[in-house]
């Protein structure tokens, strides 16, 4: 695979950290948030991917590996977190979590 | 060839992230997880055509097999009616939130594009490599980085203590 | 295309018959199906018993519980993965194999530990 240069890998990476960034400004649904900083992770692992195919080096691999482990832990203990704030709170909207805010 | 194919994944990619997070289909929580299925699915066909056998099959087995079904599960639990969640009011500071992420990300792109270093096409592999297999990186795994390794299991402890700690209603 | 990603075609090929038939069959469904909207045919159970309730009503939270392990013990799963296709090598050193083997004991004792922990704290059980 020799055809698509490092600049196409990382444009697309660019789009979708950007997209994701979108999703965790404007909604406000707890669980839509989640998913965009799954987005956001996913293109990270996009462009560590990439860098390693340029360089013909491992390392961006197993880097890539142990992020998607991470986001599994952060998944977990994150919607860990929505529920408990669901039950105190009976909403998943953002907006309506601001006990630290004031 | 490739970059047909390189250009199916990607817009199939984008389309199913902005499906995601656009009302639409978003509105409902169980379609945005879906749309997240199918965009990790074309995701891990990108990491194929990066030659990063391992980590596809990864994003399918964790991403798509188990985060996602995670996220199922929750939201099955709180089971959200659309109602609940009021209407989204685009406020103006969600507003310059996006013109601040979509400026920020043209410039960026303006400068991966500009440079000439990132033309370049990738260092050419024998078409018998063993880049990205299983076999090659797990010997990188469990040398080099084997204190990473056994921090990520201190990782995994944490978040299951810390996930049952907080789910569980009496202890 | 090197040797390792031309495998992949049969993939392809089956996602292309997997997509062309669920497609053909929605279509086809869609085309030529007769539609008859009436609040009867909309029932869950056509010509069944009536609901009693709704089906959406909320889960119990023992469900995310047992989501989380399998979460956990899925990347367990993924992390034995690579090691297990690579011990037959590594046992050509055996001073090496010794230090492979101690990791991975450590990285499951470790785990295990998470799993004493839910056990004792009594979130495996359903009550």
């Amino acid at each position: 695979m020799s055809g698509i240069p490092l600049s196409w890998w990382l444009t697309l990476g660019t789009v979708l950290f950007g997209v994701g960034t979108i999703g965790v400004l404007t909604r406000r649904n707890a669980l839509v948030v989640f998913m965009s900083i799954e987005l956001m992770l996913n293109a990270v692992n996009l462009i560590l991917l990439a860098f390693a195919r340029q360089r013909g080096d491992e390392h961006g691999h197993v880097l890539a590996f142990f992020i998607i482990a991470v986001a599994a832990a952060e998944a977990a203990v994150g919607l860990a977190i929505i529920l408990s704030v669901f039950r105190h709170k009976r909403s998943v909207n953002l907006d309506d979590v601001r006990a630290l805010k004031h | 060839m490739e970059q047909v194919i390189f250009w199916i994944l990607a817009i199939g990619t984008v389309a199913s992230s902005v499906a995601v997070i656009v009302p639409p289909m978003g509105r409902n929580p169980v379609h945005g997880a879906l749309s997240l299925v199918v965009a990790f699915f074309f995701l891990a066909g990108l990491y194929v055509m990066l030659v990063a056998h391992l980590v596809a099959v990864l994003q399918v087995l964790i991403y798509a097999g188990a985060i996602v079904v995670l996220f199922l599960f929750v939201i099955m639990l709180l089971n959200i009616q659309s109602e609940d969640l009021g209407h989204p009011r685009p406020t103006i500071s969600k507003l310059i939130g996006v013109i601040a992420v979509g400026f920020v990300s043209i410039v960026l792109i303006g400068f991966i594009l500009k440079d000439k270093g990132m033309a370049e096409p990738p260092v050419g592999l024998p078409s018998d490599s063993t880049f990205g297999t299983v076999k090659t990186v797990g010997n990188l795994l469990y040398t080099s980085y084997i204190v990473p390794f056994e921090l990520t299991s201190i990782l995994l402890l944490v978040a299951v203590i810390g996930a049952v700690i907080m789910a569980k209603r009496r202890l | 295309m090197l040797d390792s990603q031309i495998e992949y075609i049969p993939v392809l090929i089956m996602l292309a018959i997997c997509s062309a038939a669920i497609g053909g069959m929605l279509t086809l469904n869609f085309l030529l199906g007769p539609k008859r909207k009436n609040a009867i045919k909309n029932a869950p159970f056509e010509s069944g018993e009536k609901q009693i309730h709704s089906p959406k009503r909320r889960f119990s939270v023992k469900f995310y519980l047992v989501g989380i392990f399998f979460i956990v013990f899925d990347i367990e799963a993924v992390f034995l993965f690579p090691w297990a296709t690579l011990y037959r090598q590594w046992l050509r050193d055996p001073a090496f194999a010794w230090v492979a083997f101690g990791e991975m004991f450590l990285f499951l004792g470790i785990l295990s530990l998470g799993l004493v922990y839910v056990w004792r704290r009594g979130a495996l059980e359903w009550d």
